[in-house]
C-alpha cells in the first residue's frame, strides 16, 4: 500500500499536468508598485517554466492581514501568500497554514541549510517551518552623509566602532557617541540645527541597546510566559535613548522629528538635518532617487555597520518576510513549486537585482547582483558597502512572534513613549507597565475549557430573538380598531415603498448582525469554530479589560464635544453659503474640499498645524498677536517643559486637537444643512421682515424651526457616527499619548484583527450598540423642538 | 407681531435700512468667507504642490513650499504606469459609483416616502430598527458579510458594492430624505389625493420634485462615498483588472517607500470628478423652492 500510493499520486499528477486543464494558483503579496512589478515578471518566468500552472498574481497594499483572514474564514483563501514572523503565528497556530517541511523532498535541489538560520527559526513554530523566507532586513545599517562627515572632520565609519553609556573622547571616531556629538550642531540658544543621529523609528535604537546588553523583552519569543520590561538593562536602555534626545540632544526627539518634517527619519536625512540614521536596507531605492546626482538635494552617502556595546555582543533588530502556503489550497504541490521559486534563487535574484531585498539564501547575499560588482549598473553601485548586510545577519533578533505580542507589547511601547517625551523616568513607569502587560498576557494565555457552540441552540436563540423583535414592532397594533379601506390601502402602499429596504435588511444586514450578537457570547478567533463563552466577554469588558472604561470615556468626551461643535459649524457655514453673493458655487466647493481631500494628505497637514515648534497653531498663539491678547498665558497650564503646548503630544490636549480637526470636516454636514435651508420658503422671511423681525429673530423664529428636521438628523447621525470614529486617531496619534486618544473603536479594532478575538470584539460592539441606542432614544424622546411642517 | 403699533411706517423704514443692511451683510459675508477659505483650501494646496514636485524635491523641502519648477511628470507617470492602470481603475470606479448612486437615490427615496407620509402597521418601531442598523460597528459584521458574499459567489465581482445599494440605499440616506419629506406641507398630497392620485403619483409627481435639493445631497454624498470607498473594494475585489482608484493608488504608499509625489498626483486626479459632481449638484441649492399652498 505504502509503495503503491506515491506511484498513484505521481501518475495522477502526470495526467493532470499533461492532459487535463491547467492548475490555477492565487498568489497574494503586500508589495506594491516597483516590488510588485519585479514579482509579476518573476511569476511570468515561473509560468513559462511550468506550463501546467497558471498563477493569478494579486497585490493588497493595505489591510493585508484583515483581508487574508476574511478569505480564510470564507474558504476562498489564496494558495500562496506573503507572510512575516510577526504575523504567521496567528494563522499557523490555528491550522490555516501548511507545514512546509513535508514538501522539501519534492524539489531535490532545495536545501534549507543555505538560508540564514535565524531567519528560518523566526518563521518556524515548534520546530516546523511555516513560511519560506524570501528576504532578511537587519536594521543594522547606519546611513551616513559623507559631506557632513567631511565638514566636521570625522573619518567615515568602517563599522568597527563601539558605544558605551557615555562619550569616550579618547576613542575618537571609534566611539559612536563621540561621532554623534561631533556631528551635532547647535545654535546660540543651545537648540540643535543638525543632529548627529536618528533611528528610523522610536524603539529601534533602544531595542538595539538592550539586545546588545544581553536583555530580551520576553522569556520566550515564540511562546512567552514572562514579560521582562522591568529588566534593569531595559530600563537603563530606555532612559539612555531618551536622554540622548532630551539631555544631550544628539538625537532628535519625537517633537523635533515632527517639527522638521513629515514622518520619518529618512526624510530628516535627505534634508541633511541628521548626519546618520539607522534603518534597514529597504530605504536604499528611495534614497537613490531622492539624492540622485544633479538634483539640488544631492550629496554623497554610504552605509556602515551599526556599533556594538563596548561590554556586550552584537545584536540588531530586524525584519524579514517570506511566502506561506494556505491549508485550504487544492494544489499544495504546485503551491510549493511556486513558493520555492519565488523564495528561492530565482525570486531572490530578481529582488536583489532591483536592489529591493537582501536574499534569504546566504550565498546569494554575498554575490552580485546584491553586492555591487563589475556588472552592476552605475546607479546601483550606491551604497558600496552593502556587504555589511551579511555581516549583520548572524546577529539579528526578530521581535517576539507570539500572537499575544501585538497587544501585550503595545503596553510597553506606550510607556516608552512617555519616557521618550520626557514626561516620566524609565525606572518609575516601566515596572508598573510590566506588571500590567504581565497581567494581560496571563489573562490572554489562560486557555479556557469551553464547549463548541451548538448551532441548533444558536438557531433557536436566533428565532426567539427575531420573534421578540417582531412582537415588539407590532405590539402597538394589537387591540387597534378594525381597519378602514383607506388604512388597508395605506398599509399595502407603505410596505410596497419600504419593500426594497426591508428585503435588503433581511438579506444583507440582519444575518451578519445576528451572527455578531451570537458571537458576542462566544470565544471566536475567526478561523477556528466558535466556542460558547456565555457572558464571559461582557464580564471581561466590565471587570478586567484595562482599556474598556478608558476608551469608553475617551469616546464619550469626544462625542459630546465634537458633535455639537460640528453641527454648529456646519450650520454657520451653511448659513453663510446660502446667501446670494457672487461666486457662491466656488465658495461652496472650496468649503466642501476638506471633506473629500485625501485622508493621508489631511493627516499630514494637521500634523504640521499642531506641531509645537513652527506649527501654524502655535505660530499664532506665541506670535505677537496671540501674546497681545494673552493666549500664551491662557494656555500655560497645558504647556510642556519648553513653555509651549504640544498639541498632539500631550495627554491633556491630544483629544481636543482631534476634536478641532473633526470640525474642519464640517463641509459634509454643511451640504446637508444647505439642502435643508432650501426648504425654508422665502415668503416666511418676507412676512417676518414686514412684521419687523430683525435678523436674529428671523433666525430663531423662521430658520431654526424650518430646518429643525435637518438639524435633528445631523445631531442623531452625528452622534451615531462619532461614537464609531477611529480613523483620525489611527492616522494621527495611534491612540496615544498614554491612551488619551484610544477610542473605543480603536480598541475594538485591535481586539478583532490584531489579537483575532472577534468574539470579544463583538461583545464590545454590542455594548457600543446599546450605548448609541440609548443616546438615540433619549434624543428621540426629547425631539419636541423639531418642527415638521408636514406632520399630521 | 401684532404688537407693532404702526406697521406702515415701520415697514417703510425697514426696507430702506434693509437694503443698506443687506449690502453690508453681503460684504461681511464675503470677508468672512475669504478669511476662512485659506484654512479650508490647505489640503488642496498641499496636495497640488506635492503633486507638482519631483521626488527629490518632495523629500528635501517643506510641504508648504511651492515647487521651484512645477512639473507634470508625476501626473504623466500616474496616468501611464502599466502596473497601476489609471484608465481601467477609472472605468471600474465610475461603474461602481454611478450605478450604486442610482440605486441609493431611487430606493432610499421610496422608503423615506413611506416612513414620512404613509401610516402603516409598525411604522414607528420599524423606523427605530432602521436607525439601529447604523449603530453596530461594521468591523464585527465584516467577516460574516464577507463569508456570505463568498458563499453566493459574489467575491471578486462588483456585486457586493452595487447590489445592496438597490435595497434601501442605507439607513443614513433614508433618514435624511424622510426628514425632508416631513418638512413639506401635507396640503400638497391631500390635494393630489382629492384629485384621485395614488401614493405613487404623490411620491413621483409631488414630493420627488419638491425634495430635489435633498435628493441631490443624497446623490452627491453617496457618489462620493462610493468613489472614495476603500475597505469595500479592497475586500471584495481581488484581481488587478477589477481594482478601483482609491485602492489602486494605495500601491504608492506601500511599505516604507511612500511615493508622496505620485500619491498626491493620483489623489488630485481622484478628487476632480467629485469636485465636478459637487459643483454641478450644488446648483440645485441656488434658489429656494417656491412653496405654493403654504399656510
Amino acid at each position: 500500500m505504502n509503495q503503491i500510493r506515491p506511484w498513484c499520486i505521481a501518475l495522477l499528477a502526470a495526467l493532470c499536468g499533461t492532459t487535463f486543464a491547467q492548475v490555477k494558483l492565487r498568489f497574494v503579496v503586500w508589495d506594491g508598485d516597483v516590488n510588485a512589478q519585479v514579482l509579476r515578471n518573476e511569476v511570468k518566468r515561473f509560468e513559462a517554466a511550468h506550463p501546467g500552472i497558471k498563477v493569478n498574481f494579486e497585490t493588497v497594499t493595505a489591510n493585508y492581514q484583515e483581508k487574508l483572514i476574511a478569505q480564510v474564514a470564507a474558504k476562498v483563501a489564496p494558495d500562496v501568500a506573503m507572510m512575516d514572523p510577526g504575523n504567521f503565528q496567528r494563522l499557523a497556530r490555528r491550522g490555516a497554514l501548511h507545514e512546509l517541511n513535508e514538501f522539501f523532498s519534492l524539489t531535490p535541489d532545495f536545501d534549507l541549510s543555505k538560508y540564514y538560520k535565524n531567519l528560518v527559526d523566526a518563521h518556524s513554530l515548534e520546530g516546523r517551518l511555516y513560511v519560506l523566507p524570501r528576504d532578511i532586513a537587519p536594521c543594522a545599517n547606519i546611513y551616513y552623509n559623507k559631506r557632513l562627515f567631511l565638514e566636521a572632520g570625522v573619518p567615515f565609519p568602517d563599522g568597527t566602532w563601539t558605544w558605551d553609556f557615555q562619550e569616550r573622547p579618547e576613542l575618537r571616531e571609534k566611539d559612536f557617541l563621540w561621532v554623534m556629538h561631533k556631528l551635532t550642531k547647535k545654535s546660540g540658544s543651545d537648540r540643535p540645527t543638525q543632529w548627529g543621529f536618528a533611528p528610523a523609528w522610536r524603539e529601534l535604537f533602544r531595542d538595539m541597546v538592550y539586545l546588545q546588553m544581553g536583555a530580551r523583552a520576553v522569556d520566550n519569543y515564540e511562546s512567552p510566559t514572562r514579560i521582562l520590561y522591568d529588566d534593569p538593562r531595559i530600563i537603563k536602555a530606555t532612559q539612555f535613548a531618551s536622554d540622548l534626545a532630551l539631555v544631550n540632544r544628539w538625537i532628535p526627539s519625537d517633537t523635533e522629528i515632527t517639527n522638521v518634517l513629515q514622518s520619518n527619519a529618512r526624510q530628516l536625512f535627505t534634508q541633511q538635518k541628521v548626519a546618520m540614521f539607522q534603518s534597514g536596507i529597504w530605504d536604499v531605492p528611495e534614497l537613490r532617487k531622492e539624492l540622485r546626482l544633479g538634483t539640488p538635494g544631492h550629496f554623497e552617502w554610504d552605509i556602515a555597520l551599526a556599533p556594538v556595546y563596548a561590554e556586550g555582543s552584537r545584536a540588531y533588530p530586524t525584519g524579514g518576510s517570506g511566502y506561506c502556503i494556505l491549508r485550504q489550497t487544492l494544489h499544495p504541490r504546485e503551491a510549493w513549486l511556486l513558493t520555492q521559486w519565488m523564495a528561492g534563487p530565482n525570486g531572490m535574484k530578481a529582488m536583489a537585482s532591483a536592489g529591493l531585498a537582501q536574499p534569504a539564501i546566504r550565498e546569494l547575499a554575498l554575490a552580485e547582483p546584491w553586492i555591487p560588482g563589475p556588472n552592476t549598473p552605475a546607479e546601483q553601485q550606491i551604497p558600496k558597502n552593502r556587504i555589511i548586510t551579511d555581516h549583520a545577519a548572524p546577529y539579528v533578533v526578530f521581535s517576539p512572534t507570539s500572537i499575544y505580542w501585538p497587544e501585550v507589547g503595545s503596553i510597553g511601547s506606550q510607556t516608552h513613549e512617555l519616557v521618550y517625551r520626557g514626561s516620566a523616568k524609565a525606572n518609575e513607569v516601566l515596572p508598573p507597565a510590566n506588571r500590567r502587560a504581565q497581567e494581560r498576557l496571563d489573562a490572554l494565555r489562560k486557555e479556557e475549557q469551553l464547549p463548541l457552540i451548538d448551532w441548533r441552540i444558536g438557531g433557536v436563540l436566533g428565532f426567539v430573538l427575531i420573534g421578540a423583535l417582531i412582537t415588539w414592532i407590532y405590539a402597538p397594533e394589537i387591540g387597534k380598531k378594525k381597519r378602514t379601506n383607506r388604512q388597508r390601502r395605506d398599509n399595502r402602499a407603505g410596505y410596497f415603498f419600504i419593500l426594497p429596504w426591508l428585503i435588503g435588511t433581511l438579506l444583507f444586514t440582519a444575518g451578519p448582525m445576528a451572527l455578531s450578537l451570537l458571537m458576542s457570547f462566544a470565544d471566536w478567533d475567526i478561523i477556528r469554530p466558535a466556542k460558547w463563552r456565555g457572558l464571559g466577554n461582557y464580564v471581561e469588558a466590565a471587570t478586567f479589560d484595562p482599556t474598556f472604561w478608558k476608551s469608553l470615556s475617551v469616546t464619550l468626551i469626544y462625542t459630546v464635544t465634537a458633535v455639537p461643535l460640528g453641527v454648529v459649524a456646519s450650520l454657520g457655514l451653511a448659513m453663510l453659503l446660502n446667501t446670494k453673493v457672487k461666486g457662491m458655487a466656488l465658495w461652496r466647493t472650496c468649503y466642501y474640499l476638506p471633506s473629500i481631500a485625501s485622508a493621508v494628505a489631511s493627516a499630514l497637514i494637521w500634523k504640521k498645524v499642531f506641531q509645537p515648534d513652527g506649527g501654524i497653531l502655535n505660530g499664532v498663539i506665541y506670535g505677537s498677536f496671540g501674546q497681545w491678547i494673552g493666549l500664551d498665558r491662557l494656555l500655560l497650564p497645558f504647556a510642556d517643559a519648553t513653555g509651549r503646548v504640544n498639541w498632539l503630544g500631550s495627554e491633556q490636549t491630544s483629544l481636543f486637537s482631534l476634536i478641532l480637526m473633526s470640525v474642519w470636516g464640517a463641509g459634509a454636514g454643511m451640504v446637508i444643512l444647505l439642502a435643508g435651508l432650501q426648504n425654508v420658503p422665502q415668503y416666511l422671511y418676507e412676512a417676518a421682515t414686514l412684521d419687523g423681525a430683525g435678523p436674529l429673530k428671523r433666525f430663531r423664529n423662521v430658520t431654526l424651526p424650518m430646518i429643525s428636521p435637518t438639524l435633528f438628523f445631523s445631531l442623531i447621525t452625528g452622534f451615531i457616527g462619532s461614537f464609531q470614529v477611529f480613523s483620525s486617531a489611527l492616522l494621527m496619534t495611534d491612540g496615544g499619548p498614554n491612551m488619551s486618544t484610544t477610542f473605543f473603536m480603536l480598541h475594538l479594532y485591535r481586539q478583532a484583527f490584531l489579537s483575532l478575538r472577534m468574539g470579544y470584539a463583538s461583545a464590545l460592539a454590542w455594548v457600543l450598540f446599546f450605548v448609541i441606542l440609548g443616546f438615540t432614544i433619549m434624543q428621540l424622546k426629547m425631539s419636541r423642538w423639531v418642527y415638521y411642517e408636514g406632520a399630521k | 407681531m401684532a404688537t407693532i403699533a404702526n406697521p406702515v411706517d415701520r415697514s417703510a423704514s425697514v426696507s430702506r435700512s434693509g437694503i443698506l443692511a443687506e449690502k453690508g451683510s453681503k460684504a461681511l459675508t464675503q470677508v468672512v468667507l475669504l478669511l476662512g477659505v485659506a484654512l479650508f483650501l490647505m489640503p488642496l494646496y498641499v496636495m497640488v504642490a506635492m503633486a507638482l514636485k519631483d521626488q527629490s524635491e518632495v523629500a528635501t523641502t517643506s510641504i508648504w513650499a511651492w515647487p521651484r519648477q512645477p512639473t507634470l511628470t508625476n501626473f504623466k507617470e500616474v496616468l501611464s504606469n502599466p502596473n497601476v492602470s489609471f484608465a481601467l481603475f477609472l472605468k471600474n470606479t465610475t461603474i461602481i459609483a454611478v450605478t450604486s448612486t442610482i440605486g441609493v437615490v431611487m430606493t432610499s427615496a421610496m422608503a423615506a416616502f413611506a416612513f414620512a407620509r404613509i401610516e402603516f402597521a409598525g411604522r414607528d418601531r420599524l423606523f427605530v430598527v432602521l436607525l439601529a442598523t447604523m449603530m453596530l460597528p461594521g468591523i464585527v459584521t465584516m467577516i460574516p458579510t464577507y463569508v456570505m458574499y463568498a458563499q453566493i459567489g459574489w467575491v471578486n465581482t462588483f456585486k457586493p458594492l452595487i447590489v445592496p445599494a438597490f435595497f434601501g440605499g442605507g439607513a443614513f440616506n433614508i433618514f435624511l430624505l424622510r426628514q425632508f419629506y416631513m418638512g413639506i406641507p401635507r396640503e400638497l398630497d391631500e390635494a393630489a389625493f382629492l384629485d384621485g392620485a395614488g401614493h405613487w403619483t404623490v411620491f413621483w409627481r409631488v414630493l420627488m420634485p419638491l425634495a430635489k435639493p435633498a435628493l441631490v445631497t443624497v446623490g452627491v454624498l453617496s457618489f462620493m462615498g462610493a468613489w472614495r470607498d476603500f475597505m469595500g473594494p479592497l475586500l471584495y475585489l481581488n484581481e488587478a483588472s477589477n481594482q478601483t482608484l482609491e485602492v489602486g493608488l494605495r500601491t504608492y504608499t506601500a511599505l516604507q517607500a511612500e511615493k508622496w509625489h505620485l500619491l498626491m498626483a493620483g489623489s488630485v486626479l481622484v478628487m476632480i470628478p467629485i469636485i465636478i459632481v459637487f459643483f454641478i449638484g450644488q446648483r440645485s441649492f441656488v434658489k429656494g423652492i417656491v412653496m405654493t399652498g403654504g399656510k
